[in-house]
């Protein structure tokens, strides 16, 4: 480690990282728009310019992310020099930049707008016309490219040259006329593309999907876990007023994902809708399944355990650890077979961060005692069963939604899970929380505990999963200690 | 305890009658003044550009909305009075509301939308009158909000008036 003395405080560098980096880790904030941790830095924006005195000569002005850290550094952030540097360079990238901030999703976000804020670079000194780019360049199924924000910075060019490893980006023209542009015009691809939407400092690439949807500051965030692959990517859950989730974002997470995420798991709040849910519960009356009180349909279950013998109990790959050690002490109880539906493998698995096996929290489950089974196992312990308890989101799903509904009536099914699910074979349907309306945690395929955390209440008259199998369970314990 | 002093009454006072002629000059003199009482509803409200009404949304001549849903107005409401959708147009101002809601019962007609507004879309207009059968019906949405501009402009001049004589006071270069 390198010593350096930042702002009159002395820290201890990292001589392998350039002094941005020393400056970010100790919280000295050093503006910037070029430079990510996860990318090479190269030096464009000038915005992270510090007075830097090395080697016994007199203070000089440098880019902070193309400098070396040596022992002995002294670095001044804030000097007048510096100040005045960035000041500068600000004007120039403010020179072309339309201020349409009214109408630009990045508003609120902006690193542009935070440091003409702190820098104090209102108003530019050029007479010249903005120059006159493309404003919705359509770059695939993801993104769009709005030229004339865009600063140059590159980070969006360097993430797939860097990250995914086929670079689809480039810089094209030269100086002052560059634009940021995509090989012969060609769409992007790939399952990362909504990255260079998080990366890009300004509002020139946005999300196709996000666009024009929300304000930033309107928007709840909960760190959260991505339940799309067993990785588990540490994800920020953006809810716009209490309702619909409008965003996901990666966060950051040294040890799972980094500073990325796939676009499947982007994407994938669109299923976690209030749309279409199942509410409270509905249990089979002489008209078929009517919508009765929560209360008597757990008790319905309860009675259900209690005179009939050979139970099997299917758990989601969504239920979290919490909600799984529940599952499994009511199944200890009963003395019932307790599976996990496996789903099959994803055509999406790379070598970056999906691993191609759709559930969560697989590992937690199979820890606490769940025998993983595809759907055709699970509906053969089904079939044989005289209650089946499905429990989780998606579960019908997973387990085969027509093939459940062929399951002979004898078979006494009750389901949890948050989409409605009639069928001959169901006795009650009770309604639970999705994933974006829960807090628990769930391990990844590496043993990672990754907390989700409720973004939005859950829809009126939904119990939380965990509530529900404990009052089943309490009641099995009950029945047990009375015989 | 507390002992008030009471005052010294001076003769005339004391005499009772010119006191009560001052008094009585006094209501004779009113008699003849112009009346200050307004006969509200039938004589309507005098209104000018500095009165602070009820915001309304500008309409351009050619039918577009001004607003471009950035949601200043939103920020600003004091009163969060205001909820805005946006959605994507193919006009060269990329977005417009899709949804623009006050809610007048909410609104305490301050004006810091007006102030916010970086496209002078929303101006508060001389409307000064609420009066409905439900509270759902004074929820203005965006169609009862809009209003052309020639309506509004009397309002428009006198802000960017009082926004020139602001900016010549205090500029420093």
């Amino acid at each position: 480690m390198t010593k350096i003395t930042v702002d009159g405080r002395e820290l201890e560098a990292d001589p392998k990282k350039p002094l941005i980096a020393a400056c970010h880790e100790h919280g000295v904030d050093v503006p910037h728009y070029c430079y990510h941790a996860g990318l090479t830095p190269v030096g464009s924006c000038r915005m992270c310019q510090v007075e830097v005195e090395e080697g016994g000569r007199p203070a000089r002005v440098a880019a902070a992310c193309r400098t070396p850290v040596s022992e002995g550094m002294v670095v001044n952030t804030a000097g007048e020099r510096a100040h005045a540097a960035r000041r500068e360079c600000l004007e120039f990238l403010l020179k072309n930049h339309p201020l349409d901030c009214p109408i630009c999703d990045k508003a609120g976000e902006c690193k542009l707008q935070d440091y003409s804020y702190a820098e104090g670079q209102a108003e530019g000194h050029s007479a010249e016309p903005r120059r006159k780019l493309e404003k919705r360049k359509d770059l695939g199924d993801v993104i769009v490219l709005d030229q004339e924000r865009c600063i140059l910075c590159s980070r969006c060019v360097r993430f797939f040259e860097e990250v995914t490893g086929q670079a689809q980006l480039c810089i094209a023209g030269r100086g002052a006329h560059s634009w940021v542009d995509s090989y012969g015009g060609r769409p992007l691809h790939g399952n990362y593309q909504g990255n260079i939407a998080d990366l890009c400092p300004v509002g020139a690439l946005t999300l196709k999907q996000f666009r024009f949807q929300a304000r930033v500051w309107n928007l709840r965030k909960r760190a959260s876990t991505c339940g799309e692959c067993s990785r588990g990517c540490a994800i920020s859950v953006e809810v716009l007023r209490q309702g619909e989730v409008k965003r996901i974002r990666p966060r950051y997470d040294a040890d799972v994902n980094r500073w990325w995420m796939c676009d499947h798991g982007r994407f994938a709040f669109e299923g976690a809708t209030l749309e279409g849910r199942l509410a409270g519960a509905r249990a089979r009356g002489y008209a078929g399944l009517e919508d009765v009180p929560v209360d008597d349909a757990v008790a319905t279950v309860r009675d259900a355990y209690a005179t009939h013998a050979k139970h099997v109990f299917v758990a989601s790959p969504w239920l979290t650890v919490e909600e799984g050690a529940a599952l499994a002490a009511l199944a200890r109880g009963l003395g019932a077979e307790l599976l996990l539906v496996s789903p099959p493998e994803s055509a999406l698995k790379d070598d970056l961060l999906h691993t191609g096996d759709p559930g969560p929290n697989r590992r937690g489950l199979t820890e606490l005692g769940c025998a993983a089974r595809d759907a055709a196992g699970c509906r053969e312990a089904l079939a044989g069963a005289e209650t089946a308890t499905l429990v989780g989101e998606r579960v019908v799903d997973l387990v085969g939604r027509e093939e459940l509904a062929a399951l002979p009536a004898q078979v006494r099914l009750f389901v949890l899970d948050t989409k409605p699910f009639e069928a001959p074979a169901v006795r009650v349907a009770l309604g639970v929380p999705d994933w974006v309306e829960r807090s628990g945690h769930w391990v990844n395929v590496d043993g990672h505990r990754g907390p989700i955390a409720a973004a939005r209440p859950a829809p009126a008259g939904v119990r939380p999963t965990l509530q529900l199998l404990g009052e089943l369970g309490a009641a099995a314990a009950a029945e047990g200690g009375a015989r | 305890m507390v002992i008030v002093k009471r005052k010294e009454l001076t003769l005339a006072e004391r005499l009772y009658l010119p006191e009560i002629l001052r008094g009585l000059s006094i209501t004779l003199r009113k008699m003849f003044v112009k009346r200050a009482t307004r006969q509200y509803p039938e004589e309507p409200l005098v209104t000018t550009e500095v009165t602070r009404g009820q915001p309304r949304l500008a309409v351009n001549t050619d039918g577009t909305v001004r607003c471009v849903s950035c949601g200043m107005c939103e920020a600003a409401c004091p009163a969060y009075a205001i909820t805005i959708d946006g959605h994507e147009t193919e006009r060269p101002i990329e977005r417009e509301p899709e949804r623009f809601e006050i809610d007048m019962l909410r609104c305490i007609l301050c004006g810091f939308c007006e102030e916010a507004c970086p496209k002078e879309a929303i101006w508060m207009s001389d409307e000064l009158e609420l009066a409905d059968y439900t509270r759902g019906a004074l929820v203005y949405d965006l169609e009862k909000l809009k209003r052309p501009v020639s309506a509004l402009q009397p309002r428009i001049d006198y802000i960017k008036k009082i926004n020139d004589r602001w900016r010549t006071s205090s500029s420093t270069s």
